[in-house]
């Protein structure tokens, strides 16, 4: 019953909440839509807090990523057991790196100034980011070799989602610890058009190519008719 | 030729007197909200001082503005990658105490404190965390303080720090700042989401706050510190020229108020295609650069192109009539704000000579010769005023000065009745025509005179734009920033 919550139900439910109340936000009103960095008020502990999570997320999810769209090249890759100790030494570091800095975003929350900026959905990201980080690097300690794992297990299963066919007989048979993953990994992704999670949809594609200077002319606009 | 229309403010640094009301008008209507109540859109800070916020002018500190690397022009902190992989942190952004906590006082606890033996008194409480805090700094802290070893010594213009010890030798005027809307803004430049826009029509640089995330890049990247963080709505914002004003013709309400009368708002002629070449000159030539790219409005060439360019011919007109055009240009006694921080300001100070005399002494031997001192005696040293205004070079701060001065002893002769010595006048390149101008610019220039602004003629566009915004409240924020849930 867990599990089919888990890898059947909560995974549509939140992808759902993501792709239907996502753009209905960044459509009806964008002026709540923001990092809303606390850098400003309190910069010492978020020094360690944001760089190292940060990094290791971006990294790790990256990693995950790769993995599920392309799993047959990496598992020739991680046939070689050098390769597989290597990548795995290198994402236990980037796990722990994201582990100790949301620890630090959790913890600085509490203190004076940064406490009075912090909403319920901050609260709630920020133990759910912690939990995930957690549930991530005790895997990458107990249950070993993930990266091998993962391939069999969650990618298939992860293909079933997308396919209206979810297959959670591969996943299922896992430890608890996986299944809390996965579920703080939808959770995470439930709660992203309600947090200022959003933030990370962001593709600086304009920045990149565009002149330094912008300009908008009233005018011109206008004449165009745009 | 690229003409395009600027509208400018210029200062009289001789006449601020430091009565903050411009201050105060700007922050009753813009910046009187949750999250902006450290902001000071305009503010007034003494030189020699730390400013607003603390030591603002250091980029050595705060990496803010453009550097010139061999013949490009580039933002001091961050290239365009480097600024996505600083993202997550920003190592030179100035935090709250640079400006100060804003604070409140705990009034209720005048009414509601027990019977005791002690009056009640309202304890300083943080605007931000509602907690008791212990003010240390707040706006204005070192206002008048020209001589504190705290913060005026270290102001970064002051060649000498000793001189703010030494009790003859002691200066200070008042600087009045608000957003140069620069025709290089480094804020605009610094925006990874592209929030940040010069208006084309009238040059006012605005914070989208539909678009803005606050990355802040662009807090760091100004290096006048005009651009804060407001850390309730998560959104930059910053100084807007009054626009919903001066789109109506009305002048901006610092201007408006100003009490001393030294604010002047006009229009202004520009060359975009020669910008680039301006900005990549040597230090010195800054000054001059920029004088160049301003186009002469009567000129009949600049104002076709100008027509082509799609600017109306009440902005023409106004050109004309723009105090701007003649304090910057034509007599060329208004300066620009640090312009080797490369962003090309777009407000002037016309640098100020009171107090005239550093000591008595000296009063004597000028008396001599028409009761006007020389530039060597002038109570605020020249060098200190070439490092705001024009990048070291002191010539182009001299030959203002002189111009001042000049037009001082002419008309001191003239309302004498004496016979007022047009030798002078001509040594500081000047006639007596512009004299004439200059004093009345100075002087008795009506409101319509001093504010020449044109309206931006909302209503031939074929949407009025203002229809969105109606039934909004104020500033853009129309409902309450949650933060989330």
């Amino acid at each position: 019953m867990l599990d089919v919550l888990i890898f059947a139900v909560l995974p549509y439910f939140a992808i759902a909440l993501a792709i239907f109340v996502t753009p209905y936000r960044y459509f009806s009103n964008r002026l709540d839509w923001s990092t809303f960095s606390t850098q400003f008020l309190e910069r010492r502990s978020l020094y360690w807090g944001s760089i190292p999570w940060h990094y290791g997320v971006v990294l790790i999810l990256a990693g995950h990523i790769i993995g599920f769209l392309f799993p047959s090249t990496i598992q020739s890759l991680l046939s070689d057991l050098s390769a597989l100790i290597a990548l795995e030494s290198i994402a236990l570091g980037l796990g722990l790196m994201t582990l100790f800095g949301s620890i630090i975003l959790l913890v600085r929350r509490f203190s004076g100034v940064v406490r009075a900026v912090t909403s319920y959905a901050d609260w709630v990201l920020l133990l759910l980011i912690l939990l995930q980080a957690a549930t991530g690097v005790y895997m990458g300690l107990f249950v070993r070799w993930g990266m091998e794992w993962y391939l069999h297990t969650a990618v298939p299963w992860l293909y079933s989602l997308l396919t209206l066919n979810p297959q959670i007989g591969f996943v299922s048979g896992l430890p608890l610890v996986f299944k809390l993953h996965v579920a703080g990994a939808f959770l995470i992704l439930a709660v992203l058009p309600f947090t200022k999670l959003v933030h990370f949809l962001f593709l600086p594609l304009d920045y990149l190519k565009d002149p330094p200077i912008l300009y908008r002319w009233v005018r011109r606009e206008k004449q165009l008719g745009k | 030729m690229d003409v395009r229309a600027q509208l400018v403010m210029v200062f009289n640094l001789d006449k601020c007197l430091g009565c903050h009301t411009c201050s105060i008008a700007c922050k009753n209507i813009w910046s009187d909200r949750r999250g902006a109540e450290y902001m000071w859109w305009n503010n007034v800070e003494t030189k020699p001082g730390a400013g607003y916020p603390k030591f603002w002018e250091d980029q050595r500190k705060y990496k803010g503005g453009w550097v010139l690397k061999g013949n490009y022009v580039k933002l001091r902190a961050f290239g365009k990658f480097s600024t996505l992989l600083n993202i997550f942190y920003q190592p030179y952004m100035p935090k709250l105490e640079d400006y100060y906590h804003p604070w409140t006082y705990d009034y209720a606890n005048l009414y509601n404190a027990p019977e005791a033996d002690d009056q009640p008194v309202a304890e300083p409480v943080s605007l931000i965390s509602g907690e008791k805090i212990d003010i240390e700094f707040g706006p204005n802290w070192d206002d008048d303080l020209s001589g504190s070893p705290l913060y005026a010594e270290n102001d970064v213009n002051l060649d000498e720090r000793r001189i703010i010890s030494s009790f003859g030798k002691l200066f200070m005027f008042y600087l009045p700042r608000i957003c140069n809307h620069c025709l290089n803004p480094a804020c605009v430049a610094a925006c990874p989401q592209r929030a940040i826009y010069k208006r084309g029509e009238d040059g006012i640089v605005l914070v989208d706050q539909n678009t803005c995330r606050g990355w802040r890049f662009c807090v760091s990247a100004c290096p006048y510190k005009k651009v804060y963080y407001n850390w309730n709505t998560g959104k930059s914002e910053k100084c807007i020229f009054c626009y919903p004003r001066t789109e109506t013709a009305q002048a901006n309400a610092c201007a408006h108020s100003c009490v001393g009368r030294i604010r002047y708002v006009g229009v202004i002629l520009y060359d975009a295609d020669r910008l680039d070449v301006a900005l990549k000159v040597r230090d010195e030539e800054l000054v001059e650069a920029q004088r160049r790219i301003i186009l002469d409005p009567k000129d009949e060439m600049i104002r076709r192109a100008a027509k082509e360019n799609g600017v109306p011919d009440s902005w023409l007109d106004a050109a004309i009539k723009s105090p701007a055009y003649a304090l910057i240009r034509e007599f060329e006694v208004a300066l620009p704000l640090h312009p080797e921080f490369r962003t090309m300001p777009m407000t002037f100070y016309v640098p100020p000579l009171s107090p005239v005399l550093a000591t008595q002494r000296i009063a004597y031997d000028v008396e001599d010769h028409e009761a006007i001192p020389d530039m060597e005696h002038l109570r605020v040293p020249v060098r200190y005023l070439s490092k705001l205004f024009s990048a070291g070079n002191e010539d182009v701060v001299v030959d203002a000065l002189q111009k001042l001065i000049a037009l001082r002893a002419y008309m001191r002769a003239k309302n004498l009745g004496e016979s007022p010595d047009e030798q002078i006048l001509r040594k500081a390149s000047l006639d007596t025509g512009a004299t004439e101008r200059l004093y009345r610019l100075f002087t008795v220039a009506s409101y319509h005179e001093r504010y020449t602004i044109p309206s931006l003629h909302r209503e031939y566009l074929d949407v009025a734009p203002s229809d969105e915004r109606r039934g909004g409240r104020g500033f853009g924020i129309i409902a309450k920033p949650r933060g989330g849930l």
